[in-house]
Order: structure tokens, then sequence, then C-alpha cells
């Protein structure tokens, strides 16, 4: 007995800020390493190690302290670990693709590997934003260096300016050998990224 | 019909909501990229024991000061559906308005029985309960006398779910003038928890607060 039109839809609850306190004793360090599996374990995600490096920063260019950013990206083979792709041979056993890190300053490092091509897309990364004054944001990250960008649809639906906001820029190499890319991520004003409604479908 | 996304508000009377609001619409999402908006977050993190009870700090610790409450309710998807096995991450203020967080300088006292945070799952019918302490309002804007309402912070996540919500007190004076409650509207009575009596338990009342997690989040029907 589930109801099944649009009209019988429980009404959701509200999302509602984070606040500036998210605890900082439910940070998770395997959540901020995706480049890994549990220590001691002889396991290794498939895939190029990547570091992505980011500044929040809200209308006056200062860091947005005490956002918590949540990741989520297929693994090297482009293959999200969802419900959708269960059984899929190419499921990385290692790398679930769901990453979480409290930027306490504003300032983030995220370790994981870069995403595979997946059915048109070019690799990129979801992210999501809670943020004290706001409720979850959510944009897509890419990278500069991949040519796939100049085909993916996400990508395309915007003017080059703001491709250019999402494309995270490849900047050397960490001394583990990983790369770096670094990205702003301006959440309003002036140079404000591109940000996605999740909610609202077109034609709605 | 609409060729763009929502256009976010900005909570009256809330300096980080004007600094961090995004100005312009929101985008639509080509269909070929919605599925990839979706998080599907992989079970994690045990709780300690006895985190299902933030009226103290340990088991073997005295209760912190001020009304012991029980907070439980049912996690769905707006079809209904329970959600099982989810994480519910919780946070408050203490008795007296003030968070044990680094980053809360404010005067107002710690209790030293009262930690704030606590994790607890949903079980199989998507049911959670735990017990804390009625949390104090607090004043965010000593420049202009603006109180934060009582509020309890949640976080859902685990599978298709993925919510951070506040739970309100009913009947609370400063739940008129809260910016986010303004934004919410006629829906923030949603957010507000129904009490109930709590005759057999060492609680002084109980509050129900369901929630339905909605939007995108339910690509997933758990
Ligand atoms: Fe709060």
């Amino acid at each position: 007995m589930k109801p099944s039109t649009q009209s019988d839809l429980l009404k959701p609850t509200n999302e509602d800020t984070v606040g500036p306190y998210f605890p900082i004793n439910f940070s998770d360090p395997l959540l901020e390493d995706l480049s890994r599996f549990e220590s001691g374990i002889t396991a290794q995600p498939q895939g190029i190690p990547i570091i992505l490096k980011g500044r929040l920063l809200d209308r006056f260019g200062e860091l947005a302290n005490g956002t918590l950013v949540e990741f989520w990206q297929a693994n090297a083979k482009g293959v999200y670990r969802s419900p959708k792709h269960e059984g899929d041979s190419d499921i990385d056993p290692w790398f679930w693709g769901y990453g979480r890190l409290r930027a306490e300053s504003g300032e983030f490092e995220f370790k994981t590997i870069m995403p595979g091509l997946c059915a048109d897309r070019a690799p990129n990364i979801t992210i999501t934003l809670f943020s004290d004054g706001i409720s979850r944001i959510v944009t897509q990250i890419f990278f500069a260096d991949q040519e796939s960008n100049a085909s993916d649809p996400l990508l395309q639906s915007l003017s080059g300016e703001d491709q250019a906001k999402l494309s995270a820029r490849h900047e050397g190499q960490s001394d583990c050998g990983s790369k770096i890319y670094t990205i702003d991520i301006v959440m309003a004003g002036e140079n404000e990224i591109p940000f996605f409604d999740d909610l609202i479908r077109e034609g709605e | 019909m609409s060729n763009s996304g929502r256009q976010l508000e900005i909570g009256p009377t809330d300096n980080t909501s004007d600094q961090r609001t995004p100005r312009n619409r929101l985008r639509l999402i080509p269909e070929i990229a919605r599925e990839s908006f979706a998080p599907y977050v992989p079970q994690r993190g045990l709780s300690r024991q006895n985190e299902w009870d933030m009226t103290r700090i340990a088991a073997d610790l005295p209760r912190a000061q001020g009304i012991a409450i029980e907070v439980s309710g049912k996690l769905q998807n707006e079809r209904g559906t329970p959600i099982s096995n989810a994480m519910l991450e919780i946070w408050s203020a203490n008795h007296f308005g003030r968070y044990r967080h680094i980053e809360d300088h404010s005067n107002i006292p710690l209790d030293e029985h009262f930690l704030g945070t606590g994790r607890v799952f949903t079980d199989s019918e998507g049911n959670y309960t735990f017990w804390t302490i009625s949390p104090g309002a607090y004043l965010a804007r000593p420049d202009i006398g603006r109180w934060r309402p009582k509020h309890i912070h949640i976080s859902v996540s685990g599978g298709g779910s993925r919510l951070i919500t506040q739970l309100y007190f009913p009947d609370e004076p400063n739940n008129a003038s809260d910016p986010m409650a303004i934004l919410m509207g006629d829906d923030f009575e949603r957010n507000i928890g129904k009490p109930y009596e709590t005759p057999k338990i060492d609680v002084d009342s109980g509050l129900n607060f369901d929630i339905v997690v909605g939007g995108r989040n339910a690509v997933y029907f758990e």
C-alpha cells in the first residue's frame, strides 16, 4: 500500500543549515582519503591518485570556515558504487566513491583517485556543501586537462566562463606522486561558480 | 515550465547567509547527468555504546543539567518506505545554550556532564530513538537581540539518503524570528517535534520527529 501518484508523496522534512558547529569528533579519516583502503590491509583502489585542493570563498573573498564538504564520484573505470551498478564487474572493491570532510578554515585537501569516463561524461566529482547560513548546495568539479570535457553534456550546458570556474587546474605533484589539482569554490557574488538544482527537472 | 532552477533566498538578519548564499539561480541538470548528482553513502562509522543517551557523557557518569527528553521517530522516503540502518548524527547546545565545540567562544557556561554529540542508527523499520537534554536557546546576534530558538541538529546519511535538518520545539517564543524558519514559511511546522508522555522511562517527556528524506535523495528506493 504505497502511494504512487505525485500528490500522494509525503512532504519532505525541510533541509536546514548545518550551522557553525558540526561536531569535529564526527570526522572520519577514511572519508577524507579515498586513495587508500583501510590501513593495515593489503589493498589499493585502482586509478591515478590525485589530491584536490580547494578554497571555499564567500562573496567578500573570505574563506568560508567550518563548511562540511562531501564528495561523490565514479571509480577509475567510471562506475558509481550505487545499487544501479550492483554486480557490475567493473566495481572496484576497494573504492566507494563517497567522501566527507569539514573544512575548518575554509580550505581543504581531498585525496582520491581520478574518476573514469562514464556514460559520455568527462571525469567529475560531485561536491555537496553544507555551511552556516545556507542549506545544502551542489555542484560538479571537472579537471581542466581532460580532453573529454569538450563533450561533457553538463559542462557544455554552461558558458565558457562558467566552465572554467568548475575546472580544477593541474598544479604540480605531491611528494608521494599524486597529481595536485586546485579549485576556488566561490559560493556567492562576483566570481560565483554555478550550482545545480537536483530537485527540479526541466519542464517542471 | 521553468528553464532554470530555484533562486535561493537569504535568511533575514543572518550575516553568514548573506555572505554565502549563491546569488544566481541554480542551473538545471541535463537528464543524462542527473544520476551522478545522487550520492550513495556507504554504511560506516560505528557509534560508541552509550551515544544514544546524550543526557550523560558515559553510562557511569551523572546526568547533565536541564530537562531530560527522549526524541524518537520514523525515517522514511517520500513514498513512505522506511529507511533502515541509516546513521543519525546529532548535536546540540547544552541546557544553557552553549556548544562544547572549540569554535563556540560564547561566555555561556559549559556543563561538565554534557557532551552534546551522539550517533544512532535506524532499525529495520526505520525507527530511531535517542535521549538528550532539552537545549537552551542562545543569543545569536547580540547586536540586534536575535535568538536562535531551541533546536537539535540532525544529519541523516546512509544509502541514497542524505539530509541535514534541525528539530525545533513547539510554542517557543523565538521560532517566529528565526531566519531559516522564516525561509521555510508554513513548511516550518514539519520541523517541530510533537510532544508525548513518557511515564515508563527515565526522561521528563518525549518529542516525536518523523523525518522524510525528499528530493534527489530518494533516487534509490530503500
Ligand atoms: Fe545550533
